[in-house]
């Protein structure tokens, strides 16, 4: 048995270790990231899957835990993430203002991580949730911009302090306790409506999903590139915990759509969703920036996740969590093979790169593993997720959904391929031809272990499902039909394995081709001609800058509307603050005179006289 | 120990300061410092001045809530002062007269005696002011100061009209009793809430604020913004659970000025590009939000948050001013990066920040929650949507002045704030985190201050 609290304890006083530790030394700090996320992993993974965490004993008061099935599901992913990514803080931390600061915050949000996951209690998860936004928070402004992080903490304490207000409305409906289950079941009427859209636009801020979305690219963009795989990998999936909490468990009964027969408040979200899904997938389609362009692919991959819990089948539930868990892979390692390259060249700009794959051909593979398993294609994790989400879209008679659905896989075609086009494939840049080397040794585990991960979830995904049916009979949501290698969907059996095979057989016989057939001939850049001229420089001749030019124009124009609608949001606040500094802090002592005159003849006014 | 010589020994020093113009400083020091740490001697119970019994006489009523209130401010006296006084020597015997006032303001039972203290301690605070060499702001602050307490003196003359007593646990037995319908006291009530509210910063009676604490030094910035602000809002805790009555339109009225000032002053922060206009800004809404709390009935959580934002306050004035000292500029673009260099400080800052915003692990967690909390069972469900709409906004220009004043590219501005400053906001640091991981003592606090009597003992 293994107590959580004691787990929570221990990456508490180990990120104190490691701040103390690298004050000493950066690396030493980096040593216990490493040792802290792994030890939570392995605890959380292992007692987790034998169902032996316990909660009895109390260390700490006001604090109590409860292990579910959904806590460990998303406990043990995020603290695998987690541990991944610190593989690479040794790498990283040479760049960072604070170092030993970096290392214990690292492992203080991890802490939060845990402690949202594995509570009962609803104040315990703020306090969880609101630890897990700060120590993230600084964690940003390490990286290449100060600004994303005032964005980022505007954005998800605005997601928080709706969680909180639905809380705080729990707690009045539930005579004074805070305990989630019955907190989720003692509301009523129109007391539900509310807490549910309070709980979805936590989980919308988090998630980073339409209209709330405008934080995840800045912030992906702009963080360290260890901190950007921890948030599109790890911290997003606390949205979708919440919009668990919110979809499933308090599911509110209000308007029921006859034609679908669906819940407007379901029907809603799943629009926005798949909203979420296009939108993300049109502005990744544009982006330059590698980093910018998996942001955006993240953002759309939320939206699968929400259209998909907002369907409450079978299906599409255990898709979603899957989809929760692939994404969580395959986008940790895009990431982090992008930060590879990025901690190698010093940019992440596909127009500055080419012809990585030269020099880093076990990244390249890291991320074109990773990248197959985005696009939702066999015999990645993400083809079984999206398997599953498309069937229950269809089977419910979804049509705009299913299309946005669609749009997105389609899309994500388009745009996840650029980089790989862009930065690994084609002509190799003179700047990078002598200096880049393959990434370093520790920096390989974390990018090998998640690709024969990426592999081995679409193989073999029952062991995995196995443990989503616990979560799916803790939610009152009918179990998936698996057997060992077949998972029944709605419209008939998959068989992973086979598929796997098949596609495994495909690649041996094009090997075997490669083999066989006369080897190509290296030459140099300049060994050509264009335009009947020889050429004599090695400038950049990509074709993969502006490659959807045409598409894009179609709403190149509409862009930044939502970026506008918030720049303007802080505007007009900025401006009622100087319009009531102009109006009321002069240095004219009669305006205020005048004033508390008016506020006294308001009350005169009013009633008295 | 009788609580007299709270008031008494101050003002003997004052006079005896006079005389001994050297020894100013070191009288100061030793008086507050023997204020704080004979404070925990004072027998509870109310005392009669002059030998006449309440409610004729004049009561000091020094029971739970007094308590805490001196402590608090006490405390943030002598530290201010410890650390102040070196660079303003002459300010000596004003100073006792502000620990003279201000103590009175805490401990008296008499509303007339009360409108003496808030001039006693509010021309003190008008001499401090005079060292930001702003004439023209002091002014401002000396005519807002008096039109604030001439409503105030106004609005007692009606009350005591009306009922023929000015002791607050009498005359709130005398209103109860009376049987007078709200719509009568409103009136009154209304003038003496205004005449509190110029000095406790609620907006719209507040415009000295900006040219005070907007020019403010390492004296008269901590003093006002912490020391005096902490010890108005405890007298509004007072007034407003055990003597003021707030309903129908009064209460419309007072909602008003309230979610004005909170949303006001956290909009003038987010608008604002000098450090210490962000600072004087933000604590006009915190303010704001004590009275709230007070109002509502809140005695216990009232007083917690009055004092936690008091040392909070004291260490974000007491960092910034003594930067802008130093840079010679408050503009935050200039003050960048000061913390590259001073860890420590900005360590203690960022913790004080970071409990003003509620985040957890530090006690403003446990506070917030607690006040939430409080405002939800109040059934009110504006003003916690109000508090939490307007902390976002809060919490966003809190770390845009943060992350600034942690990260600069090329060489920062050099600031050395010395051993004492980084003395005392380490230690404030690190009891913020302590109470916001061990709450017990906070909540029993609460729990004790909610049965005080009304109005303090006749």
């Amino acid at each position: 048995m293994a107590n959580l609290e004691l787990i929570i304890l221990i990456v508490l006083v180990l990120g104190v270790f490691a701040f103390l530790g690298g004050k000493l030394n950066k690396i030493i700090g980096t040593a216990f990231t490493i040792l802290g996320s792994g030890f939570e992993f392995v605890s959380i993974a292992y007692y987790g899957f034998n169902s032996a965490l316990d909660s009895t004993i109390e260390f700490i008061p006001y604090l109590s835990f409860m292990p579910t099935a959904l806590g460990v599901f998303f406990g043990i992913i995020l603290t695998f993430v987690f541990f991944m990514v610190s593989f690479f803080n040794p790498y990283f931390i040479d760049k960072y203002k604070y170092p030993a600061v970096y290392s214990m915050l690292y492992l203080f949000s991890l802490a939060g991580v845990i402690g949202v996951f594995f509570t009962d209690n609803f104040m315990t998860l703020f306090f969880f949730f609101e630890l897990v936004v700060w120590t993230s928070l600084f964690l940003i402004p390490m990286g290449r911009s100060r600004k994303a992080a005032s964005i980022y903490y505007g954005f998800s304490t605005f997601g928080s302090f709706a969680l909180l207000f639905a809380i705080l409305v729990m707690w009045g409906a539930n005579g004074g306790s805070f305990d989630i289950e019955t907190g989720l079941t003692a509301l009523n009427g129109s007391e539900t409506i509310l807490v549910f859209m309070l709980m979805m636009v936590a989980g919308f801020a988090k998630l980073g999903a339409f209209p709330l979305h405008i934080w995840l690219p800045k912030v992906l963009t702009k963080s360290p590139d260890p901190v950007t795989a921890v948030f599109s990998g790890g911290l997003e999936k606390l949205g979708a915990f919440v919009s668990v909490m919110a979809l499933l468990k308090l599911s509110p009964v209000g308007i029921n759509i006859g034609v679908l027969d669906m819940q407007l408040t379901h029907y809603v979200i799943a629009f926005l969703g798949a909203l979420t899904i296009v939108f993300g997938t049109l502005m990744a389609i544009r982006q330059d920036d590698a980093k910018k362009l998996l942001a955006y692919s993240s953002m759309s991959n939320g939206g699968y996740i929400l259209v998909a819990l907002a369907l409450m089948s079978t299906t599409s539930v255990s898709g979603a969590l899957y989809h929760v868990l692939a994404h969580a892979l395959a986008s940790t390692a895009a990431f982090l093979a992008i930060g590879a390259v990025a901690r190698q060249t010093g940019t992440t700009k596909m127009s500055e790169l080419g012809g990585m794959i030269h020099k880093m051909p076990v990244t390249y593979l890291v991320y074109l593993i990773a990248i197959i398993s985005m696009a939702g294609i066999p015999p990645m994790g993400g083809f079984i997720s999206k398997w599953l989400i498309f069937q229950a879209v269809i089977d419910k008679g979804l049509i705009f959904i299913s299309m946005a659905a669609f749009f997105g896989s389609i899309g994500s075609f388009l745009y996840v391929f650029r980089p790989l086009a862009a930065l690994f494939l084609g002509q190799e840049l003179p700047e990078f031809k002598k200096t880049i080397k393959e990434a370093p040794l520790l920096m390989m585990i974390p990018l090998l272990v998640l690709s024969a991960l990426n592999i081995f979830t679409g193989i073999y995904p029952t062991d995995i499902l196995r443990l989503i049916n616990k979560v799916l009979a803790e939610l009152g949501i009918a179990q998936l039909t698996i057997d060992t290698w077949t998972i029944t969907g709605n419209n008939g059996d998959l068989f992973p394995a086979l598929i796997a095979g098949m596609f495994g057989i495909g690649v041996g016989v094009a090997f075997v081709i490669f083999i066989v057939l006369k080897k190509s001939k290296k030459v140099g850049l300049m060994d050509t001609y264009t335009a009947g001229n020889f050429i004599y420089t090695e400038e950049l001749l990509h074709y993969s800058v502006d490659f959807y030019a045409p598409l894009e124009r179609l709403y190149a124009k509409h862009t930044d509307i939502m970026k506008n609608f918030y720049k303007k949001l802080a505007n007009k606040v900025k401006e009622f603050g100087a319009f009531v500094k102009y109006f009321f802090f002069t240095n004219k002592p009669e305006v205020t005179v005048i004033w508390i005159m008016i506020v006294i003849a308001f009350l005169l006014w009013g009633d008295v006289l | 120990m009788s609580a007299v010589l709270l008031i008494a020994v101050p003002l003997l020093a004052a006079f005896l300061s006079i005389l001994y113009k050297k020894a100013a400083p070191y009288l100061l020091l030793a008086v507050s410092f023997a204020a704080v740490l004979l404070l925990n001697y004072v027998d509870f119970g109310t005392i009669t001045i002059g030998g006449f019994a309440a409610p004729y006489g004049i009561s000091l009523v020094f029971d739970s809530f007094s308590k805490v209130a001196l402590t608090v401010v006490n405390i943030l006296f002598f530290l201010v002062s410890i650390i102040s006084i070196w660079n303003y020597k002459k300010l000596g015997t004003v100073l006792l007269v502000a620990l003279a006032g201000l103590n009175g303001l805490l401990l008296t039972g008499d509303l007339f005696n009360l409108f003496v203290f808030i001039e006693v301690s509010g021309i003190a605070a008008y001499i401090i002011t005079t060292t930001n060499k702003k004439p023209l702001a002091t002014f401002n602050y000396l005519v807002l100061g008096t039109v604030g307490s001439s409503l105030y003196l106004l609005g007692l003359i009606i009350l005591y009209a009306m009922f023929g007593t000015l002791n607050m646990a009498d005359l709130s037995l005398e209103i109860a009793g009376s049987g007078a319908s709200n719509l009568v006291t409103a009136f009154p009530f209304l003038l003496m809430f205004i005449g509190l509210g110029v000095e406790a910063k609620l907006l719209p009676f507040n415009s000295w604020v900006k040219g005070i604490l907007g020019n403010s030094n390492t004296l008269s910035g901590p003093m006002i913004a912490a020391v005096y602000a902490s010890a108005m809002a405890f007298v509004f805790g007072r007034l407003l659970t055990s003597v003021f009555v707030f309903s129908d339109q009064l209460m419309l009225i007072v909602s008003i000025v309230i979610i004005f000032s909170i949303t006001a002053g956290e909009a003038m922060a987010y608008a604002s590009t000098k450090a210490r206009e962000i600072l004087l800004f933000s604590s006009i809404a915190q303010a704001a939000i004590v009275v709230l709390v007070f109002a509502l009935g809140f005695t216990g959580f009232g007083a917690i948050l009055a004092a936690v934002n008091g040392f909070s306050k004291l260490v974000l004035f007491l960092v910034i001013n003594h930067a802008t000292e130093e840079v010679g500029s408050d503009e935050v673009e200039e003050l960048k990066g000061i913390f590259i260099e001073n860890k420590l400080v900005g360590a203690g800052f960022t913790v004080a920040t970071l409990s003003i915003l509620g985040l957890p692990l530090f006690v403003g967690f446990v506070v917030k929650m607690n006040v939430l909390k409080s405002l939800f069972m109040a059934d009110k469900l504006i003003f916690p949507a109000v508090i939490l709409l307007a902390s976002v906004v809060e919490g966003v220009y809190f770390v845009k002045l943060l992350v600034k004043l942690w990260y600069k590219k090329d060489a920062p501005a050099s600031v050395s704030f010395g051993l004492p400053i980084a003395y005392l906001v380490t230690v404030i640091a690190v009891l913020l985190i302590i109470f916001g991981l061990y709450t017990a003592p906070l909540t029993d606090l609460a729990s004790d201050l909610v049965n005080i009597t009304q109005g303090g003992l006749l």
